[in-house]
């Protein structure tokens, strides 16, 4: 898996194969520069926007992949993991737009969390916010996604040589530090693999942001479809997607490149 | 074990897309919520095909919004560009903006004059959609105003005018709500009444001529929406406004008319909530039938959309199912009910407030300008 | 994910008061096994509320889709729904609706895109884990970045084509459009699960003597079982997500209930939309279960754990 990893990223590095491509995507773009200043123009804010909460989602994301996965694998209390097993894959089979929609009554002001929060005085009702925003739609596509990363994490930790874990933990070593040290390392590949098609998808994602958050700031989406819907402008909103494409590209550069560096320094 | 288990569910597959029996199918396309669709599968499909035995309605929703009448847009332009010979849609229920796009490129069949209830509408909707010339094309399933809804036990005094407004939200913070321009068009319908209270310009607005000069006053009048957006929530969307509304987290706000009596008839608003219309106005728009060019069964379809606006069907399906307003000229509809069952769509907003307050759309140009003016003005 | 949770933390209460009377009672010559003792208590109580804390944050959300599932009126100031009633399954299930027909569509047209999606996976997935092929790199990442782009513009232009070779309106049409889209789940997935495949397995295999087929059959195979029925599960859930592609190519000859579920929940239709997504919580579980026990049997015991 690290061995894809190098591939990729050694394509992915300007002056390999890849600029070729690269400039096989751009060149139409060139010839459009005015749709393309338009377009950062009205929504440059929504860009750095969608980047900020694509990113911060997928590392949280990883976050929780990592501990589920992992306590599926080295916890010793087999009705809790069992328990656990069974409790974290539910939000897998809602679909993006009803996740989006439950979330909204969830979240809001007096939905379902503050009624709960009240109910058992954490909070005074004074002091209820809605998560409407930017936060809600976070917490959307962490709910929704993290289900999908933890199954692909705990089928890789699931398929590794229990030998290793073991002799580890004979040694006195703590659970922490054998997720840590011997099960990650392993399961590195299934990971990234994981957390790029999370990344990209929580790119394309219409129905969420337009559910909890549509004004400004808002993700790129929204305005992609806002052009098409209300102004017919298909020459803005193709400039949009294509520089959602290209933050995918950095995306995926991204995290691929932090996984070679982090094989290469074990 | 599996596989016996595969075939069955592909046995079960196969026996639900069981072939078409052999009849003419008439397909209804409609942009909007799902009781569009309920209304053509519960309503009016069946009645039809009593009537026009061998023939069998199917209706297909495409979502609410102007999104839903752009995805039908986008299907009849692929067929066009692809040259298919007869088109899959055979009538279409789309919204202004819609229509105006597709007859502008030649995606309809004009069909007004070929049907009996063509003679019932005088309306100005009838020909114009937001400045496009759409007569002969389209034919108004109902009319739909936008207007405040508020909740009377939070709101004793509600403001009776945009100035009244903007005074009220600075005395009562965050208890207005409205969905900016990207959620939806009741957003978008009370920023093109604030401007037009604001800019003086309404007139000029609403029947034109078009002068590009106007976008320094309409920018004007932006600004103090930008003020204005301090006091209020952003809501998400059409259904968002009614979904705060249903939860109490604001006490007012802009909503279509139809979609909020179709909330409170899925008993999803209180029936405390009531309506209003401020000075000088707020806009409304139809839903319009129309007729792809190359329909399959255009026959069929003008005999269908006929019987659709007939006085009879409007009254009992428009009116009182929905207590929407007819698409038809009121007093043929008028004529088919008791005046209590009329008088119900006037309860909260007077016929005289409707004909005075309820105002068209800009035009094109000016809904354009004013649209993209927010964004630069009171987005940034 | 966290959330504070009610007071389904039962387990928490018991324990932490234990935790602090066993220490009390058992007095001096307890000394070094109160801590241990208290040390034991402890991680239960953890574990116990960490648990609850997930089942609130995983719960809680659904308990509002059941609710509106159920709910015929529900407005503030009231928490929970006034009326409880089948009305709108009524609707839903109305027989000119199609409901029924409509889930029986979108159920096969997620088994063929599965079943063409694992078919071009596995021997492509194949080809870009295991052997080393010069743009493997950059077929991947090709073929993954066109679906961070928001569809709409692309299922235009599909339609457009579609209907020109006669494909619009059709199963078939649709499934190809599903899994254009699946396809790059299963591939990435499935070579994932085939890089992650210890070599030496295969080659104390190949030294045994077996073919190349047999060791693929009896060794990859089974190891990257996990991966390639993760990624089945993963593409049967985007196929029965699926709504705006099927629109453009099936409408109105193919209806999926995905279709009915985006336009009630867009529209804010919750009760509608609640219902939609329960009913497609059914066949979503119950191909989960079916592949788990399929490789469960018949696969994972070659492995041998």
């Amino acid at each position: 898996m690290a061995a894809i990893a190098e591939d990729v990223l050694v394509e992915a590095r300007p002056g390999g194969q890849s600029r070729w491509a690269a400039l096989a995507l751009v060149a139409p773009a060139l010839l459009v520069l005015a749709h393309f200043a338009k377009a950062l123009d009205l929504y440059g804010n929504d860009l750095a926007f969608t980047v900020e909460i694509v990113a911060l989602s997928t590392l949280l994301i990883a976050l929780i992949a990592i501990a589920i996965a992992g306590y599926l694998t080295l916890g010793e209390h087999p009705r809790a993991v069992a328990l656990l097993r069974w409790l974290y894959r539910w939000p897998l089979f809602i679909p993006f737009v009803v996740a989006g929609q439950i979330m909204r009554t969830f979240l809001a002001k007096n939905g379902m969390l503050n009624h709960v929060l009240i109910g058992t005085g954490l909070i005074e009702p004074i002091s209820a916010q809605s998560m409407l925003d930017w936060r809600g739609i976070v917490i959307a596509f962490v709910w929704k996604q993290a289900p999908f990363v933890t199954l692909l994490l705990a089928g890789a930790m699931a398929s590794l040589e229990r030998q290793h874990i073991e002799a580890a933990r004979n040694l006195g070593a703590p659970r922490l530090r054998v997720l840590v040290d011997i099960v990650l390392p392993q399961v590195r590949g299934t990971l990234l693999v994981g957390l790029v098609l999370s990344f990209v998808t929580m790119l394309s994602v219409l129905s969420v942001p337009l559910m909890i958050n549509p004004n400004s700031p808002t993700m790129i989406t929204v305005d992609v479809a806002y052009r098409i819907n209300t102004f017919a402008d298909y020459a803005v909103a193709n400039a949009l997607c294509l520089l959602s494409l290209l933050l995918a590209a950095f995306g995926a550069a991204f995290y691929l490149r932090h996984a070679v560096r982090r094989v290469e320094a074990p | 074990m599996k596989v016996r288990s595969l075939l069955s569910i592909a046995a079960l597959g196969l026996a639900s897309i069981a072939p078409a029996a052999a009849q003419t199918t008439l397909n209804v396309v409609s942009a909007g919520d799902q009781n569009m669709v309920d209304y053509v599968n519960n309503y009016l499909g069946p009645k039809f095909e009593q009537m026009n035995p061998g023939v069998k309605v199917r209706a297909v929703g495409t979502g609410p919004g102007d999104s839903g009448s752009q995805k039908i847009y986008e299907k009849l332009e692929a067929q066009q560009k692809a040259g298919s010979a007869t088109w899959d849609i055979d009538v279409a229920v789309v919204h202004q903006r819609g229509a105006a796009t597709m007859v502008n490129d030649k995606l309809l069949m004009p069909y007004r004059n070929d049907i009996a209830a063509g003679k019932l509408v005088s309306r100005d909707t009838a020909k114009n959609a937001l400045g496009a010339n759409v007569d002969g094309y389209v034919l108004p399933m109902f009319h739909s105003q936008i207007a405040f809804a508020y909740n009377p036990d939070l709101v004793k005094a509600p403001p009776k005018s945009f100035a009244e407004l903007a005074e009220w939200v600075k005395k009562n913070p965050k208890q207005f709500g409205y969905n900016g321009v990207k959620g939806g068009m009741s957003g978008v319908g009370f920023v093109m009444g604030w401007v037009e209270a604001n800019s003086g310009l309404r007139d000029k607005l609403e029947k034109g001529p078009y002068d590009p000069g106007a976008k320094a006053t309409i920018d004007k009048s932006l600004a103090s929406l930008k003020d204005f957006n301090q006091y209020v929530v952003m809501t998400p969307g059409n259904a968002g406004t009614l979904d705060m509304l249903n939860r109490g987290e604001i006490a007012m706000g802009p909503v279509w008319v139809d979609m909020f009596y179709t909330w409170m008839a899925d008993g999803k608003m209180n029936p405390k909530v009531k309506l209003e219309l401020p000075a000088p106005g707020l806009p409304g728009q139809p839903m319009y039938y129309v007729i792809p060019a190359k329909a399959a069964n255009a026959a069929m379809a003008k005999k269908f959309i006929d019987f659709a606006e007939s006085p009879e069907v409007q009254a009992d399906g428009i009116v009182k199912q929905f207590n929407w307003y007819p698409g038809i000229d009121p007093q043929y509809v008028q004529s088919k009910m008791t005046p209590t069952a009329w008088n119900k769509l006037f309860t909260d907003i007077s016929p005289s407030d409707l004909a005075s307050k309820g105002r068209p759309f800009p035009l094109s140009d000016y809904f354009t300008d004013i649209v993209e003016g927010y964004e630069r003005v009171v987005l940034k | 994910m966290s959330a504070a949770g009610p007071s389904q933390g039962a387990n928490s209460a018991p324990a932490e008061g234990s935790a602090a009377a066993k220490p009390q009672a058992w007095g001096d010559h307890a000394s070094a096994a109160a801590p241990s003792l208290a040390a034991r208590m402890l991680p239960n109580a953890v574990r116990a509320l960490v648990l609850a804390l997930l089942a609130f944050a995983i719960f809680g959300p659904l308990l509002n889709l059941v609710l509106w599932a159920f709910a015929e009126k529900w407005y503030f100031p009231n928490k929970l729904p006034l009326e409880y009633g089948f009305t709108f399954w009524q609707r839903v299930f109305s027989p000119r609706g199609n409901a029924l027909g409509s889930l029986g569509t979108s159920i096969w047209i997620a088994v063929l895109t599965v079943a063409l999606s694992l078919v071009v996976a596995v021997p492509a997935g194949y080809a870009l884990g295991r052997l080393k092929l010069p743009w493997r790199g950059l077929i991947l990442l090709a073929f993954l970045l066109p679906q961070a782009v928001p569809n709409l513009p692309v299922y235009v232009n599909i339609a457009q084509v579609f209907y020109r070779i006669g494909l619009a309106g059709t199963i078939t049409g649709v499934v190809l459009v599903h899994a254009s889209h699946g396809l790059v789940l299963a591939v990435w997935i499935a070579s994932a699960a085939f890089a992650s495949v210890d070599l030496s397995l295969e080659e104390a295999a190949r030294n045994m003597g077996a073919s190349a087929w047999t060791c693929f059959r009896t060794v990859t195979l089974p190891l990257a079982a996990p991966g390639l029925m993760a990624s089945a599960i993963f593409v049967f859930l985007e196929s029965v997500d699926e709504f705006t592609g099927t629109y453009f190519v099936g409408v109105p000859d193919v209806t999926t209930l995905p279709l009915l579920m985006f336009n009630a929940s867009m529209g804010g239709n919750y009760q509608i939309a609640s219902i939609t997504a329960l009913l497609l919580l059914v066949p979503s579980i119950g191909f989960m279960l079916v592949v788990e026990r399929f490789l469960k049997a018949d696969v994972l015991a070659m492995v041998g754990r």
